[in-house]
């Protein structure tokens, strides 16, 4: 009896593991195939030869790679400014008592209830009257800040001993150094997995940046893609050689910080 | 302690969240009661926005798709509990599998559902091959509902499982080992084990997971503005619509309005949430 319950449990995780992967070599096997080899019925699992004339098809095709620096660009500044503003305010929650405290962290509590994509057409408003559609900037903007960060960073904070503090106090630091150099690099932990986060997360943002970039060399990588299927409809090749440059970023992030990723869905959980 | 500096600290979050979340909330409660076209007046309008959408008869095939939708997350607990269950020992291969599974929860969306679009595609695809060889043909995957919503049920347990199944090895983990020890000494097999002992203590874990995963399912958008653009709005959801109100047709009044509605449902679900999380606690 246990023996055959080993059995199927190797058959499940096998057949689990193809299904978890197959999309992937699919993927990356179309990118590879010859025009004459993507319309075979049955399909061919792998090009007869490995074929790099869709990657450099694609790149001559569209700007891919002013895509890739756009995308760059908009997750480095909204990774930065995300962290910059959670580790700020949750400092003043996670350590300060003042007047209508309750009232702000309602507030902060309240900004979770709101979902991004119910609020598009005020965020096009007020982006629209910064002067900044179709900019990189109006695609950060709204995304500058977010409660469960500010939320996670409080709770990092919270979680160092009122002690280092008051030492730190009593050799004379000063409130900006007792947050930057003596508490901020105790939470490393937690703003290595709210970068980790906001990196997977921007990288694949799409219905805002959608809505907010209207020309071609504004476009990320996720609208340009997206753009390109409605374009080549029928040249998959092209599609899947740009969808390869645009997943490798994150499969390298994903396997260089798996340890972070994990820490963050066991406290990220009610997000 | 008490300084006037914390406002230094406190107030640049605020200001964005009050900014670009709550204030935006507002304005869609505003919206949604005024006559918001490009050409409209932009006066009150009373409820005359609510009316036009229950009057929409594609508002209703999209709130109703959005909760038969839904029933993705039953299956998504299953496939990742399942998952969680089979790689719960610290062995190696279970680490490595682990990462495997998560691969696609940290894919974006459009790419997700450009592979799947191909997988799916009726004439050329993968999956109509496969299902040739066993003598089931051509399914029409992507042009027809309800097979279009199968397609992106499989996307989205594809793509989810991994997420969850990582809240329950999290849940697993905390178990205390003693209560299954006794069941065993008591001589009770693995499946009785899962079912009797195993399942009713992760009773929230379970709870919580389709809370969330409700919530993100009902929003759903990316993959069937990849996967199926063409498709006619009867085979859509909430947010699909409210965008097409908006940015295609231009009544932001009635995609406002629409808003609303779904930001109470998912209001619902947040509470939810936000009690599970504390009983945790």
């Amino acid at each position: 009896m246990k023996k055959k319950l080993g059995s199927i449990k190797y058959l499940f995780l096998i057949l689990f593991s193809i299904v978890a992967v197959f999309p992937f070599l699919w993927l990356l096997s179309t990118s590879f195939k010859g025009a004459e080899e993507v319309f075979l019925f049955p399909p061919k699992l792998f090009p007869s030869k490995i074929n790099t004339d869709n990657y450099i098809g694609i790149v001559n095709a569209i700007p891919l790679w002013r895509y890739f620096f756009n995308t760059l660009f908009v997750v480095i500044s909204t990774i930065g400014v995300n962290v910059l503003i959670a580790s700020l305010t949750g400092f003043a929650l996670a350590r300060f008592n003042f007047k209508f405290k309750n009232i702000f962290f309602m507030i902060i509590l309240a900004s979770m209830l709101v979902p991004k994509e119910i609020i598009v057409i005020p965020l096009y408003r007020t982006v629209l009257s910064l002067g900044l559609v179709d900019t990189l900037f109006g695609v950060v903007l709204p995304f500058a800040a977010e409660g469960f960060a500010i939320f996670m960073m409080r709770q990092a904070f919270l979680s160092i001993p009122k002690d280092i503090e008051e030492a730190a106090i009593i050799d004379g630091a000063n409130l900006f150094n007792l947050w930057f150099k003596v508490l901020l690099p105790i939470t490393k932990p937690t703003l290595a997995t709210l970068v980790i986060f906001t990196f997977i997360g921007t990288w694949g943002d799409f219905i805002w940046p959608l809505i907010i970039l209207k020309s071609s060399e504004n476009f990320t990588l996720q609208v340009g893609l997206s753009y390109m299927l409605g374009t080549f409809v029928n040249n998959y090749r092209y599609v899947a050689a740009g969808s390869v440059i645009a997943l490798i970023p994150v499969i390298v992030v994903f396997f260089s910080m798996q340890k972070y990723f994990i820490k963050g869905i066991i406290t990220g959980s009610g997000k | 302690m008490k300084n006037k500096a914390v406002y230094f600290f406190l107030l640049p979050g605020i200001i964005f969240l009050v900014i670009f979340a709550l204030l935006p909330m507002i304005q869609i409660f505003y919206f949604s009661l005024i006559d918001y076209t490009l050409i409209g007046s932009r006066s009150y309008n009373a409820f005359g926005n609510y009316i036009k959408l229950f009057g929409d008869e594609r508002f209703w095939h999209v709130f109703l798709n959005s909760f038969l939708y839904l029933a993705v997350t039953p299956l998504l607990i299953i496939v990742s509990l399942l998952l969680a269950l089979l790689l719960r020992e610290n062995k190696k291969i279970s680490i490595i599998l682990r990462s495997v599974y998560f691969l696609p929860v940290v894919t974006p969306l459009v790419i997700a559902g450009i592979i799947w679009r191909w997988i799916f595609a009726e004439d050329t695809g993968l999956m109509n091959y496969l299902l040739s060889i066993i003598n089931i043909s051509n399914i029409p995957w992507l042009s027809s509902f309800p097979e279009n919503m199968i397609s992106l049920f499989i996307v989205t347990i594809w793509r989810g499982a991994g997420y969850y199944m990582m809240i329950f090895l999290a849940g697993l983990a905390v178990l205390p080992k003693e209560i299954e020890e006794a069941a065993e000494i008591d001589g009770a097999g693995y499946i009785s084990k899962v079912f009797y002992i195993i399942i009713p203590q992760l009773k929230y874990v379970i709870s919580l997971v389709f809370v969330v995963s409700a919530a993100s399912a009902i929003k759903i958008f990316t993959e069937l503005y990849v996967m199926i653009p063409g498709a006619p709005m009867d085979n859509k959801t909430i947010v699909y619509y409210l965008f097409s109100e908006a940015f295609e047709k231009f009544d932001f009044g009635v995609s406002s309005a629409a808003g609303v509605i779904l930001f109470l449902i998912t209001l619902g679900f947040s509470i939810a949430n936000i009690k599970l999380m504390e009983h945790q606690k």
